[in-house]
């Protein structure tokens, strides 16, 4: 593909940029999680860990949380920003726009994965094994990135053209974190609040991810569909808008 | 040969009045019904050829649309009306830095901007030190951008851009970069490119050096076409009126 090269350098900075000027540089992709996880952990399983189904361990279960959601959020965020803050260049030299949220989506799945041999370590730690069903992280991971893409190419028009939207959508990204099962196991939710985390389309990735890494959820045939649906709906509804807006927004940059 | 091939060009702005940026603005114009859409013509009727190794200059005040029809030729605003046509590579030499990082060594980016012009990485990359040597920030190569001088920077851009040759360079005030020494090093190499078939488009406020550069000049004036023809003819009317 033509775009190939420049996908491949925008991913690389966007991975080495963010550490940069750090003393550990990348090695923060790894600490990160492991240290959000550890505060959380410590706070969350004296209430949480006793109500998870057995057989389920709280630690992992809670890390692998916060990977997918940071995943989600940040990539949603950069892939958002990515079009705004390269402004400059996408008014001088015409690059397809697309590529730079893409590849913004791109770097969240690459942290992602890193994030994940931490995450294997916990998995050892507190008892458990990768479950044979491993491989299957890999369609949960390019299946977020084409939502993380298609949402942060929306979003992207809306922060060009109206300020405040970056606000909202942070709010709304919150409401979403607070109705994903992140660190809390669904059943301590009464039934009205488990019908509402339930239809939220990121508790489908969660638990599929958590059941393929290392068995610690139990998704449904319904969890699988909704998530491709999401996937390719969320991807169009990011490409359709951003080409038919796209051609009068540019002219605000 | 024609390369740059401009007819009955037109760009309109749909543009809010009272245009604010947010959203919660919007909304209060909307209600007290001031919400009002207004059309904003910023070139109307644009009409002109550029040949294989001709240089044009743009002229015009500020807001006249030098810089958005430099950014329609580049491909990157769509015409409302009319057509655009440019034929072969574009090679836009952007105004200091922009598609730079500061954060980025010098040789990253070199390698960034080239590719995103559409060159391929490899044989760039066999071209980094070159270009970091023609640009005099070979030492610099491997420090981060921000070290350097906005002098380093202007040259390693001008370095980068005029590296390969090109159908069709876009130049946007950045002709007066460096000391004078260098100034001489980068006219040689544009007269190269441009014996060699490059086609320039020029936008400057700096009359001697389209003069000096320019075969031919387009007045531009509130997105319309005021005059155009040879250089110094233009220019001269230019300066009088």
């Amino acid at each position: 593909m033509k775009y190939a090269q420049l996908i491949r350098l925008l991913v690389a900075r966007e991975l080495t940029l963010r550490y940069k000027r750090s003393v550990i540089g990348i090695g923060w992709t790894l600490l990160n999680p492991m240290l959000t996880s550890f505060v959380l952990w410590v706070v969350f399983s004296f209430v949480f860990a006793s109500r998870l189904p057995s057989g389920q361990q709280f630690a992992p279960y809670l890390m692998a949380g916060i990977l997918l959601n940071t995943f989600f959020n940040q990539g949603l965020m950069q892939s958002a920003e990515s079009i705004a803050s390269n402004g400059g260049v996408l008014t001088k030299i015409y690059v397809p726009p697309q590529i730079f949220a893409i590849s913004a989506a791109l770097a969240g799945l690459v942290n992602f994965f890193i994030g994940m041999l931490p995450l294997t370590v916990v998995v050892f730690i507190s008892g458990q094994t990768l479950a044979w069903t491993f491989p299957l992280v890999l369609i949960v991971g390019i299946c977020m990135a084409l939502l993380v893409s298609g949402l942060g190419l929306a979003c992207s028009i809306l922060f060009i053209r109206f300020d405040d939207t970056r606000n909202i959508v942070a709010v709304l990204l919150m409401i979403l974190m607070y109705l994903t099962p992140i660190f809390y196991p669904i059943s301590v939710m009464n039934s009205t609040m488990q019908n509402i985390i339930h239809w939220n389309p990121i508790t489908s990735y969660l638990d599929i991810f958590r059941w393929a890494f290392s068995n610690n959820a139990t998704p449904t045939l319904f969890s699988w569909i909704y998530m491709c649906v999401w996937s390719a709906f969320g991807f169009w509804l990011g490409v359709y808008n951003f080409k038919k807006y796209w051609p009068r927004t540019v002219a605000m940059l | 040969m024609a390369v740059i091939e401009v007819t009955n060009l037109n760009l309109t702005y749909r543009v809010l009045m009272n245009r604010t940026g947010s959203l919660k603005e919007l909304f209060k114009e909307a209600i007290k019904g001031r919400a009002r859409v207004i059309d904003y013509v910023a070139l109307e009727d644009i009409s002109f050829t550029v040949e294989k190794g001709e240089v044009v200059a743009i002229l015009g005040r500020n807001g006249a649309g030098k810089s958005t029809l430099l950014k329609i030729l580049a491909g990157v605003l769509p015409a409302t009306k009319g057509s655009s046509k440019v034929t072969g590579t574009i090679a836009p030499m952007i105004e200091l830095g922009a598609g730079f990082h500061p954060e980025m060594t010098g040789a990253e980016n070199v390698l960034f901007y080239s590719v995103l012009m559409g060159r391929d990485a490899k044989s760039v990359k066999a071209r980094i030190s070159a270009i970091g040597e023609w640009a005099g920030v070979s030492d610099h190569m491997r420090f981060p951008l921000r070290t350097y001088s906005s002098g380093m920077v202007a040259r390693l851009a001008f370095a980068t851009a005029t590296d390969e040759q090109t159908d069709v360079l876009l130049v946007d005030e950045v002709l007066s970069v460096g000391d004078a020494d260098f100034k001489g090093k980068s006219r040689a190499r544009m007269n190269q490119l441009i014996n060699s078939g490059a086609a320039v488009v020029l936008v400057s406020h700096d009359m001697s050096a389209v003069r000096e550069l320019a075969h031919r000049a387009i007045w531009l004036e509130n997105g319309h076409i005021k005059m155009i023809g040879v250089a110094k003819d233009v220019v001269a009317a230019y300066e009088a009126g």
